[in-house]
């Protein structure tokens, strides 16, 4: 009978949590009190307020609170408004509004509602600024969780989880306030160091300005308002540009803003889908997108689409993203760093794509094209940063990739914009910190005469891409059907979130993460996959 | 006594915290090597089985599981039956990569085997392939790249062909002996196969008089072949090399037939695979009568051969109706040299104690090759030479003067020469001792 009441009274909570939830988010956030407000009603209770930097923030807490906060850090906000019809973003004013969990800012409750009818505490800021705001973002978290313990002091465990830079703020959290976080989640992973980030980005939208239009600026914006406005602008002839290569993919006409090399090169007979596969190639970007598998093709054109098209449809598709992600980025990071935070001059592009030109040669129209392309590249003007500028990028994204707590990755393969090899590279790196921590054990054990074997901090799930799921209309990909599992940017399901947060907050508790097996069903249940020997290729800035 | 119990409830704790720590987080270890049971080794292989590069090709998975049922039917290799998984890739890299990762992880292969394409087999074996990532064996590919016998860059991939760089060394050795003074000239891939040729006619010394690369499928697009007929009729070439894959030497002899050009060809051998030609329709076959060709195995029309008398039969009982060529030939030299290797890597089958058997002895395993193999602790390098024939009206490549003459050769530097190798007598019954 008694459990009977317990259940009964759980279900309701449950139920009226989910609502009051959905109501309370409409709470007037914008309080500047160095106390939050809080509002309880139906045994929840929830709080606005804001940092000592003027970060708003939010907090979330059930009658019933088990003792674990979850600690959310967004992604990426630009910092500046975005232009009507770009892609994505267009009409964004810049946005500072607190954000406790994915999914709320597509306006979906359920990862929210699921973990506070489960008695756990939520919180998570905006951050004083958008853009890169790192240095912000951990600032406001470490106020944060002191203000939710001292509203909420049966609090024991801290998980800190986030999405895209919000992995950053995150991982950086972890790494330089070990003491505050017992565990982490980091959703989509941005992790790879500043500069590698940066060269990502940077080379991309270089050779993609050289070839396709050399009037977007792209790198050294002015300051202020004035730089915002060229960004704006840098936008529109981007997807400009971009929406003329999709034209000229099959016919092989390069847009009408090309440079003078790049016309060049269409009257040598190189096709524009070349130019594009070896811009996606040369920055490493994933040649997988949400609509193109690249093992499909419309009936008839059987093996040649897949050699020839494919690679270059899907660098489009993903270049959308990361040319965009590139002018926000590079806008952002000057105005912070005082001057070009990319440099280009050493970078030798033909020794990037030496293994991947023979994959897709035919993509790249065989090895004279290949080698005219790359002539062009070398001979073009190179982006000299500057060493002041390039120095502050390493501080406004300060990641080491030391593991200093339990942490979930949980990364797409084919992600176009944090591409899977940033959690490569923690993978990487904690490999060499596992071994040395054995090395320590090791010797310590000769002392003391017992040995334990280190406990495994990182617990990496993947979410492959699947192998087939272009549907083409026509001989054209139908990019209005779903987009493939395992690409795109954080397009993770509620249920992954929340297995993902199951795990973290298990080894909070429990110090590691527990049985593999374990481990591996409960990441199959949601569709990702724990396999600790997968690998993906490591970002163009860390190879050599 | 109680001594003694502290002792064991010691030792069974540290027992069981090893236990645990074995079944926790990190990858579990199979009690046997992946692939292996007491009665069985599990092969995989993606190849192209349907798709424009299927023709021809698609016959290599069916020999290779025919000359594997025929050793199971004799017992089996070691006591272990010798199985085959067969994925179609269309010749695509992505494709061939998923049925990698699939071999791999769903079918739970031993090895791979015969990865068919410079592409496909490099997109499986590079830095981040699956073949790479999961240390898994990729024997006896059928490419000609050299960079494949590159020990460091490829350490579990073990070639088949000679490289092609050997191929194009053979070539201009055959071309300045036998066509000095005469005007030359090539079309070439202009990829890694055209790059590898033209590093191996750099170093013999030949040079072009004129020199026409193709990207790959520009074959395909009706007013480019004849332009290639174009340069080399203007260039007045007496003897064309031909070093592409089989649908550009169509197009070379069709258009050359078509303008009325009639230089001496010579077919390097991807490209003159006559069944692959003669099985898209689109010239007669009749055309390559009079070219050159070359191979590293004897003639698919060579009965006489012990090697392909042994086939033949084996071909004609466990791959009924699929007609005997040289694309069944590879597929049962791999199939052989893998049958071999298992037996060389001996009893407790493992990934790494069959890359060290080849390494051992893989230069001395039988094989029907007619040039010496190269594999050894610092190469992976497979068959080392070629015979050079003529092409009859049917396709049928024949050795000139009836007699195979083999050069031999390396892909750096070395010198192309006659070859003096004794090809090892077939082990009875065509099975591995």
């Amino acid at each position: 009978m008694k459990t009977q009441i317990i259940k009964t009274r759980l279900l309701s909570l449950v139920s009226i949590s989910g609502l009051l939830v959905g109501l309370v988010v409409g709470v007037p956030t914008s309080a500047q009190a160095a106390d939050p407000q809080c509002l309880t009603a139906n045994y929840v209770t929830q709080c606005a307020g804001a940092t000592s930097d003027s970060a708003l923030y939010t907090m979330v807490a059930p009658a019933n609170f088990n003792g674990t906060l979850l600690l959310w850090s967004h992604g990426l906000r630009p910092n500046i408004d975005i232009p009507a019809g770009i892609p994505s973003y267009g009409g964004y004013k810049v946005n500072s509004a607190a954000e406790f969990a994915p999914g709320l800012s597509d306006g979906d409750l359920t990862i929210l509602n699921t973990l506070v009818a489960k008695g756990y505490g939520v919180a998570g800021s905006g951050f004083a600024r958008q853009g890169v705001n790192v240095t912000q973002g951990v600032a406001a978290n470490v106020e944060l969780i002191a203000a939710f313990k001292k509203k909420f002091p049966t609090t024991t465990k801290v998980v800190a989880w986030g999405a895209s830079l919000g992995t950053q703020i995150t991982q950086t959290l972890t790494e330089q306030h070990p003491e505050l976080v017992d565990a982490a989640v980091l959703g989509c992973p941005a992790t790879a160091p500043g500069p590698v980030m940066i060269k990502y980005f940077g080379d991309f939208m270089w050779a993609f300005k050289t070839f396709f239009d050399p009037t977007i600026k792209g790198f050294g914006y002015s300051a202020g308002k004035l730089g915002e406005g060229e960004a704006a602008l840098d936008m529109q002839k981007f997807f400009v540009a971009l929406s003329k290569i999709s034209a000229g993919t099959l016919s092989g006409a390069w847009p009408d803003t090309s440079s003078a090399a790049g016309k060049a090169l269409e009257a040598g007979g190189v096709p524009v889908r070349s130019a594009m596969t070896l811009v996606a190639l040369l920055a490493g970007v994933p040649l997988r997108s949400e609509h193109i598998d690249g093992n499909s093709s419309p009936v008839g054109l059987e093996t040649a689409f897949e050699l020839a098209y494919t690679p270059a449809i899907a660098a489009t598709e993903n270049g959308g993203t990361v040319g965009l992600a590139s002018i926000l980025l590079m806008q952002d990071g000057e105005s912070q760093g005082g001057g070009i935070v990319f440099d280009n001059k050493a970078t030798d592009y033909a020794a990037l794509i030496a293994e991947d030109r023979d994959v897709y040669s035919a993509a790249l129209s065989g090895n004279s094209a290949t080698d005219s392309m790359l002539g062009v590249l070398a001979a073009s003007p190179r982006v000299t940063g500057s060493a002041t500028a390039m120095a502050k990028v390493s501080q406004l994204l300060p990641i080491t990739g030391k593991i200093n707590v339990p942490t979930v990755l949980m990364t797409a393969e084919s992600d176009q914009f944090t591409v899977a090899g940033t959690a490569q590279f923690l993978i990487d790196s904690y490999k060499v910190q596992y071994a040395a921590a054995k090395t320590a054990a090791m010797a310590a054990s000769k002392k003391s005469r017992t040995y334990t074997t280190p406990v495994n901090k990182l617990l990496p799930l993947w979410e492959k891409t699947a192998e087939n799921y272009t549907v083409f209309s026509g001989a054209t990909p139908d990019i209005t059907k779903p987009a493939g599992r395992g690409t795109g940017h954080c397009k993770f399901t509620s249920n992954q979130w929340l297995a993902a947060a199951d795990l973290a907050i298990g080894a909070a508790k429990k110090g590691s993460f527990g049985l593999g097996g374990t481990v591996a069903t409960t990441a199959r249940k949601v569709g990702l996959t724990y396999d600790t020997k997968f690998r993906v290729p490591v970002m163009r800035g860390l190879q050599g | 006594m109680t001594q003694i119990n502290r002792r064991k409830l010691f030792s069974a704790s540290a027992v069981m915290a090893v236990v645990a720590l074995a079944a926790s987080v990190m990858p579990a270890q199979a009690a046997g090597e992946v692939g292996v049971t007491n009665t069985s080794v599990k092969f995989g292989i993606t190849s192209p089985k349907t798709g424009a590069a299927a023709p021809g090709y698609e016959k290599i998975p069916g020999a290779i599981k025919a000359y594997f049922d025929y050793v199971n039917d004799k017992g089996g290799i070691n006591g272990r039956k010798l199985t085959l998984v067969s994925r179609d890739d269309q010749y695509v890299p992505a494709t061939a990569v998923q049925n990698a990762i699939k071999l791999i992880n769903t079918d739970k292969v031993f090895a791979l085997l015969g990865t068919l394409g410079t592409a496909s087999t490099k997109a499986i074996t590079g830095p981040a392939g699956p073949a790479t990532v999961y240390k898994v064996p990729t024997l006896f590919v059928n490419t000609g790249f050299s960079g494949f016998a590159d020990k460091k860059k490829y350490p579990t991939t073990f070639a088949l062909l000679p490289s092609y760089a050997m191929e194009a060394k053979v070539i201009a050795k055959y071309i300045k002996d036998k066509y000095a003074g005469k005007k030359v000239g090539i079309v070439y891939q202009d990829d890694d196969f055209g790059k590898d040729a033209l590093a191996g006619f750099k170093t013999a010394g030949l040079t072009f008089d004129v020199a026409v690369p193709y990207a790959s499928l520009s074959q395909g697009v009706a007013t480019v072949p004849p332009t290639w007929i174009q340069k080399l009729s203007t260039a007045k070439a007496e003897v064309v090399v031909m070093f592409g894959v089989s649908s550009a030497t169509t197009a070379l002899l069709g258009n050359a037939y078509a303008l009325g050009y009639k230089p001496q060809w010579v077919l390097a051998s991807i490209g003159g695979d006559a069944t692959t030609i003669a099985s898209a329709k689109k010239i007669p076959i009749a055309l390559m009568a009079g070219a050159k060709g070359l191979s590293f195995a004897p003639s698919p029309n060579d009965s006489k051969d012990e090697w392909i008398a042994q086939f033949m039969e084996i071909n004609t009982k466990y791959n009924p109706g699929v007609a005997f060529d040289n694309n069944i030939v590879a597929g049962m030299t791999t199939a052989f040299l893998t049958a071999q290797a298992v037996k060389a890597a001996g009893q407790n089958l493992t990934r790494k104690g069959i890359v060290a058997a080849i390494e051992k002895s893989g230069s001395t395993f039988a094989n029907p090759s007619l040039a010496p193999l190269g594999y050894s602790s610092t190469s992976h390098v497979g068959a080392t030479g070629y015979w050079v024939g003529t092409y009859d009206t049917t396709g049928g490549l024949n050795a000139d003067g009836g007699k195979y003459t083999v050069y031999t050769t390396d892909s750096g530097s070395g010198a192309v020469v006659e070859s003096t190798f004794k090809r090892p007598a077939m082990p009875e019954n065509g099975l591995p001792k």
